[in-house]
């Protein structure tokens, strides 16, 4: 009997790989930095989004 | 002859074996191209992500459910394990900078649009079944509901990004810090005192009625707390995590040529700076696929992986309509449970607790909404 292999958690760990893979490649084609932000990098925001406090 | 359930249930082993050893490989890919760009602290924040999905999922420590239980059947035993956890966070974050340390807590703008935003987090938070945290944690155990829930809180954050500058404007107040006036002592004191307070009055309640507070509840507090702090020593921030999500959405939509970068919120320094870099270097979005391959791994593991059921269609509408509402509203909001209610109260800023009295309306409303898309009426 032929097994279908287009099953619901096939194309789930399909998008999970492609995702992983999208996020490979933008960091590969990012420049590079020393650091992942700091307070101070991130303008002193106040909260973890960025945004700047008024 | 074997039938082809058994045969199913023979190869589930071997399935769930090449889906960890793959999540580890990928893993590691992950760890050894964040370690050549942004070092030790880079790979720190992925692995504490790591453990964080891993232990969200193992222990099932959701906000989303935890407030349904409360709001549903008077189960009060979720909430007060969530002000311990805030209790927890707030012994450090409070007074960090008095102990030395180089970091600081999370305080946001009392604003409109931090009411709409959590009322509409609120609602979406139920029709999805997860928080920000909990969409994640369940996208990454194999979830089919999450695997819609997602990509549309992608794409509602992304939105709110767009729309947020226009809606701050409607009305504003700064930052409010909870006993700002006095020594850092005594304001920290001030705020565990109220989230103490409200943890205890929570877990009373909740004995008088025969509830008993599970000791997976509070295990799970206590390890979630400890790597909460070690995420606020390495990063300099509390945990946040829907800001990921937001970064996600701006780099596909640059990718397909929307000019993303001249909108007003990602020239804010935060967000420029992360849109010009790599996904990898941004804390939030860097623990977010640590965390998601963390709850990969995990389910793979426990065998939990191919045992997930799938929705129906209007479960997956309904996790549609959620995402985007969860999407909108953290942005509007500054965060969601984990980013705004936890990061906020435990730094002892105001909008934490207004984020929690807002999606607890807002999660009312999605209760109310559940049996029409789907779901049974518990």
């Amino acid at each position: 009997m032929m097994t279908s292999y287009l099953t619901p958690k096939s194309i789930f760990i399909a998008i999970v790989v492609v995702f992983i893979g999208l996020a490979l490649v933008d960091h590969l084609q990012s420049p590079t930095l020393q650091s992942t932000g700091a307070p101070a990098d991130l303008g002193n925001a106040c909260a973890p989004c960025g945004a700047p406090c008024k | 002859m074997m039938s082809r359930a058994t045969a199913r249930s023979k190869d589930a082993p071997t399935r769930e074996m090449i889906v960890f050893t793959g999540l580890g490989v990928i893993w590691l890919a992950v760890a050894g191209l964040v370690g050549l760009d942004t070092g030790a602290k880079g790979v720190t924040l992925f692995a504490l992500g790591t453990a964080l999905g891993t232990v969200f999922l193992s222990f099932q420590y959701g906000f989303a459910s935890g407030w349904r239980n409360f709001l549903q059947s008077g189960n009060m035993t979720g909430l007060a394990s969530h002000f311990l956890l805030a209790a927890l966070c707030a012994v450090l974050f409070i007074p960090a900078g008095t102990l030395g340390i180089s970091a600081a807590g999370s305080l946001a703008p009392i604003s409109l649009s931090l009411f709409i935003g959590a009322f509409a987090f609120g609602i979406g938070m139920q029709l999805a079944n997860g928080c920000g945290s909990g969409v994640l944690f369940s996208f990454g155990g194999g979830s089919g509901r999450m695997l819609m829930a997602l990509p549309f809180f992608v794409l509602g954050s992304l939105l709110g990004s767009l729309w947020l500058p226009s809606v701050l404007a409607w009305g504003q107040l700064d930052p409010i810090q909870i006993g700002g006036g006095l020594t850092p002592v005594l304001r920290t004191l001030v705020n565990l005192l109220l989230l103490v307070g409200a943890s205890f009055i929570f877990w009373q309640a909740g004995r008088r009625r025969g509830q008993t507070m599970p000791r997976k509840l509070v295990l799970g507090s206590l390890i979630i707390a400890a790597l909460c702090w070690a995420v606020f020593l390495v990063s300099g921030h509390p945990w946040g995590v829907t800001f990921g999500f937001t970064l996600w959405g701006a780099k596909l939509a640059s990718a397909v040529g929307f000019d993303i970068a001249s909108h007003e919120f990602w020239q804010w320094p935060g967000p420029a700076r992360a849109l010009a870099h790599s996904v990898l270097a941004d804390n939030s979005s860097l623990m977010d696929i640590g965390m998601l391959i963390g709850a990969g791994l995990w389910a793979a593991f426990s065998g939990a992986f191919y045992k997930q059921a799938w929705p129906n269609q209007r479960q997956l509408l309904a996790a549609a309509i959620g995402g985007l509402l969860m999407g909108v509203g953290a942005r509007f909001a500054f965060g969601c449970n984990i980013g705004a209610f936890l990061a906020g109260t435990a730094s002892g800023s105001l909008h934490g607790w207004i984020w929690f009295a807002m999606a607890m309306g807002g999660s009312w409303v999605g209760i109310k909404l559940r049996p029409h898309l789907g779901f049974g009426e518990k």
